[in-house]
């Protein structure tokens, strides 16, 4: 995964700051769109592919998926040396 | 505390000013009325007065060569910047090289927060643009002011409402499960996510004995399982919480008892944040709403849980009574029900499916109750009203169950579990996915332990004999999903052995009771 190309995406570097800056949140869609300033379904998206790159843990139940950053230590310190790259 | 706060808010404010490229234009135009412009600020005097060493009077003349000549213009801005502040209004004076220069105090309201100034003017600068430049500095002073407020308002407000929204999060993850298995670890997981500790556990409290029973303990910083021991309600941090019903906050742990009204359900603790720092009163707040939720959800798992229990009795006491009927049709139900529920697996149903599925596959014949024995046990062929009393079973199983609400579901398996894919069934002539699901699954099943199970009337067919002629009913009889399904159940080594099992017991005796739920 190369994550700095991954953040030259707008949407992507937002919500990964997002929850860099905040590791305690744990948020819907509909939550994430409103701190970056996306659309709803952008971050649906974005969120879904963020999960299965393991950066964010997903945590579904039925009526909803919620998500929460990384607990990786070791991702997290590549998560902000990119971060840094890309701001 | 309140005083560094306010020496950070200064200081912010005196960098944004430095900063303001309004400022900068608005210097620039003024400036080139005259040759050589230098302007200078500082902050509020305080105890020292400035030396000007960070401003362009640095650069001065007067100021690099002569010592004399530079204190006396020190002395000369010392005396305007005074007077400013004093009077509060702009201030023009002469330099030592008989040069004009003017310092404005940069305030709002009461408060002064610096000094601007000009040196170097060839002449006086007249009123009016000296009145321009610092109403432009008490536009410039409230939009910092107002920026800064914002900023401070957005540090203040947004992390809170971010925990609100997690906060909110948390509750719809924990309350969309009313599995006591499932919703424990949740909690304890999400506390940890957002604390951001290492460690968790939950206890729940067993009133009678007076103790505390680990029911989910996590640490992140190992792999290994663990196995924490029961704790006397006293004991232990989380055993004191308990008893004193207070939260018990340190560097290291946060120790929240579950309290609904005055009713203790347990006690959640949390262990070391992972930047080793304290937790705060803003965690204990956050965990406290958190508490409150869990208990809720706690309750109404539990509330389920007896409810599921009551429910799982009276279908187990139906199925027994059932089973102690002498039933010629009997087929094994070990083996039903095993089937059945692999099937609905192997679909891929849900949690809620599969338990319906499970109940139905019990109770799906408890229609033949109604049925007299020699009707049921007639090795014979039935004639015309015999078959229609067989047939009604379905209907009057359904009845029977109706009044249990748990069984809702059950239900409508039960009723069609006679119907045919392509409608030729019982008792509605129900087609295709009118069916449910479960009905088309217990079909499927019920018709290959009908022809394997030995009878005295006929000869019983081989497995790989049955599973034939279901291949030749699908898509007629059987839904074609639900026989891919089952051909692929039927290989599988559990199940034959289970099957194996069953006749090796002979078609005369009872069945078996099921061990599943």
């Amino acid at each position: 995964m190369d994550l700095t190309k991954l953040l030259k995406d707008q949407i992507y570097f937002k919500i990964v700051n997002f929850f860099h800056e905040n590791p305690a949140s744990i948020d819907t869609p509909r939550g994430v769109a409103a701190w970056t300033g996306e659309t709803k379904n952008d971050s649906k998206r974005a969120l879904s592919k963020l999960a299965h790159l393991k950066i964010l843990t997903a945590h579904r139940v039925s009526s909803t998926t919620a998500y929460s950053f990384t607990r990786d230590s070791k991702l997290i310190k590549k998560i902000k040396a990119a971060l840094k790259k890309g701001g | 505390m309140k005083k560094v706060k306010e020496a950070g808010y200064e200081e912010k404010f005196f960098h944004k000013l430095l900063k303001s490229e309004d400022l900068k234009k608005e210097e620039k135009i003024l400036g080139s009325f005259f040759k050589k412009p230098a302007w200078w600020m500082i902050e509020s005097i305080k105890k020292n007065l400035p030396n000007f060493k960070n401003t362009s009077l640095a650069k001065c003349k007067i100021f690099k060569k002569s010592t004399g000549r530079k204190n006396e213009c020190l002395q000369n801005l010392y005396r305007a910047i005074r007077k400013a502040k004093n009077t509060k209004q702009v201030q023009q004076f002469i330099c030592p090289n008989n040069i004009s220069g003017f310092c404005a105090p940069i305030i709002q309201g009461d408060k002064i927060y610096g000094y601007i100034g000009l040196c170097h003017l060839d002449a006086k600068i007249p009123a009016k643009p000296l009145g321009l430049f610092t109403n432009f500095i008490s536009v410039l002073v409230k939009d910092i002011q107002k920026e800064l407020e914002l900023s401070k308002l957005y540090e203040t407000i947004r992390p809170r409402a971010i925990a609100l929204s997690t906060v909110h999060t948390i509750h719809r993850l924990i309350s969309s499960t009313l599995d006591l298995e499932e919703l424990l670890p949740r909690i304890a997981r999400l506390c940890m996510q957002v604390m951001q500790a290492n460690r968790c556990s939950v206890k729940l409290l067993d009133k009678e004995r007076g103790v505390l029973r680990p029911v989910t303990t996590i640490d992140l910083r190992t792999k290994r399982k663990l196995y924490p021991k029961e704790l006397k309600v006293g004991r232990g941090v989380p055993g004191k919480a308990v008893k004193t019903g207070r939260v018990l906050k340190s560097a290291n742990f946060l120790s929240v008892p579950l309290i609904d009204e005055e009713e203790t359900v347990g006690v959640i603790t949390i262990y070391d944040k992972i930047n080793h720092k304290s937790f705060t009163p803003f965690d204990q707040e956050i965990m406290m709403t958190i508490a409150e939720q869990a208990v809720i959800a706690i309750k109404n798992a539990k509330l389920y849980k007896e409810q599921e229990d009551l429910a799982i009795s009276s279908i187990k006491s139906l199925a027994t009574i059932l089973d102690t009927r002498g039933q010629a049709a009997f087929i094994p139900r070990t083996a039903f029900v095993k089937i059945v529920i692999a099937i609905g697996k192997e679909m891929g149903l849900t949690q809620a499916e599969t338990r319906s599925l499970h109940g139905a596959a019990l109770l799906h014949d408890a229609g033949q109750i109604f049925v007299p024995d020699e009707i049921l046990s007639k090795p014979s062929k039935l004639t015309g009203e015999e078959y229609r009393l067989i047939k009604e079973h379905p209907a009057k199983g359904a009845g029977m169950l109706e009044p249990t609400k748990y069984l809702k579901p059950v239900i409508p398996i039960i009723l069609h579990h006679h119907e045919n894919y392509d409608g030729t069934g019982y008792p509605n002539k129900l087609k295709g996915n009118q069916i449910p699901l479960g009905a088309r699954i217990m079909a499927v099943v019920s018709a290959f332990l009908a022809m394997v199970t030995p009878r005295s009337y006929r000869i019983t067919r081989t497995i790989e004999e049955a599973k034939e002629e279901i291949g030749r009913n699908s898509g007629t009889q059987f839904d074609p999903k639900v026989v891919s399904a089952f051909l692929k159940i039927i290989e599988q080594k559990e199940i034959r052995d289970i099957i194996e099992e069953e006749y090796s017991h002979g078609s005369d005796q009872a069945p078996k009771g099921s061990d599943i739920f």
